[in-house]
């Protein structure tokens, strides 16, 4: 009898490991899927099928750290009178009306963001293209986070092209 | 490569405190509680130091010593660090990797001119100093050390200007926070080692004098002084 003790007691542990296991693949895969916005704007058509440049509404990413997010007020340059009758359009119209800031929600997230400098404008400078860190948002209806955006992965490309690898380079 | 310096003149300055109160807003400084400073857990990267010579009123004389993290050039601070998060990084600064330090304060012990902080607490900001946070400047949590990082943030942002015109950088384009805020200029910066620069005179001036020089840390802030 005493023999058929740990059985249930081992599968109690385990059972532990399995939940650890499934609770960190949900967590991986909730921060794979891409954030609901308060509209449903479409990276795909206004960069896919308009063909706008990524600067035409990140207007700062060359001239800052910070690439920007448009105001309603960018929106609505066009907004006020191309394609008025589709819903979503309705609904940015509807902010504008109301004066009244939209919230995005964040794509991309670092983990501890505090401790990292990190500026748009350097990299647009050395050449690099914006699909490269944040994937082809073309083809994407809603933005996704395509990087992993971890330190190894910045340094892997950091020592790629010969840029500083020193810590104080980014971290301070 | 430049070594970047810092000449402090004596004689002009004031004792105002601007370069103080403008380094704790530039770089995110912590500020904490009357109660807490009174127990010595305030925070400068700046301090103005106080020393009263003399005993009483007439007969006694005040000087104010302005004291940033002297970037030494042979740093007692980096030998001592277990996870190397205190370097001598490039071009002579002293390197502080806020993400590496375990905040064991085995620099603090061994700076001799105990210029490095301890967050004992996780800062707190008002409303309106959240309103000036210094996106460029990284906000530090509680249990790491920090201290004078010569406003590094400064350089990066000049030297991506300068090479996005194509040009060297000048002496102009990388000031300090205390450099730009002491209103009677007593504080200037640049490279010690560039014949052009205006630290670069000042420094072999006869007037020129490095705190505990003795001790062979090679400090790279300069304070000039008449004697006396």
């Amino acid at each position: 009898m005493k023999k058929f003790l740990p059985i249930p007691a081992a599968f109690g542990y385990f059972t532990v490991f399995v939940l650890i296991y499934l609770a960190l693949g949900y967590d991986w895969y909730r921060n794979k899927q891409a954030p609901d916005q308060p509209i449903a704007f479409s990276h795909k058509i206004h960069v896919g099928r308009v063909g706008l440049d990524c600067r035409f509404c990140h207007e700062t990413v060359d001239k800052s750290t910070y690439a920007g997010i448009p105001s309603v007020q960018k929106c609505m340059s066009c907004h006020a009178n191309v394609a008025t009758d589709r819903p979503e359009v309705q609904k940015l119209a509807g902010y504008w009306e109301r004066q009244e800031a939209m919230e995005w929600n964040r794509v991309h997230r670092i983990r501890i963001r505090n401790h990292v400098y990190f500026s748009h404008k350097s990299h647009i400078r050395a050449g690099i293209d914006c699909a490269d860190c944040h994937g082809e948002v073309r083809y994407m209806d809603k933005v996704r986070q395509v990087s992993s955006l971890e330190m190894g992965w910045c340094v892997s490309c950091h020592q790629s092209k010969n840029a500083s690898t020193d810590c104080l380079t980014c971290h301070m | 490569m430049p070594k970047w310096g810092m000449v402090i003149d004596l004689d002009k300055c004031t004792g105002c405190g601007a370069c103080v109160a403008a380094c704790k807003t530039e770089n995110n400084v912590g500020v904490v509680s009357p109660r807490l400073s009174s127990e010595n857990r305030s925070m400068f990267w700046m301090e103005m130091i106080k020393m009263v010579e003399g005993e009483e009123y007439p007969d006694m004389r005040v000087r104010y010593i302005p004291r940033p993290c002297f970037h030494c050039d042979r740093p007692p601070c980096t030998r001592v660090c277990p996870v190397r998060a205190t370097y001598l990084a490039e071009e002579g600064l002293v390197a502080q990797i806020y993400n590496r330090c375990i905040g064991c304060r085995y620099c603090m012990a061994a700076c001799p001119y105990t210029v490095k902080v301890f967050n004992w607490y996780e800062p707190q900001w008002s409303d309106e100093r959240k309103q000036c946070v210094n996106p460029d400047v990284s906000l530090r949590p509680k249990g790491v050390v920090e201290k004078c990082t010569f406003c590094y943030h400064r350089l990066q942002i000049a030297r991506e200007d300068a090479r996005a015109e194509n040009r060297p950088l000048k002496e102009a384009d990388y000031r300090v926070a205390c450099q730009d805020a002491c209103p009677a200029a007593a504080i200037s910066f640049g490279d010690l080692e560039d014949k052009s620069t205006k630290v670069y005179e000042l420094s072999r001036s006869t007037r020129a004098m490095r705190i505990m020089e003795d001790i062979g840390t090679e400090p790279k802030v300069f304070y000039l002084s008449e004697g006396e």
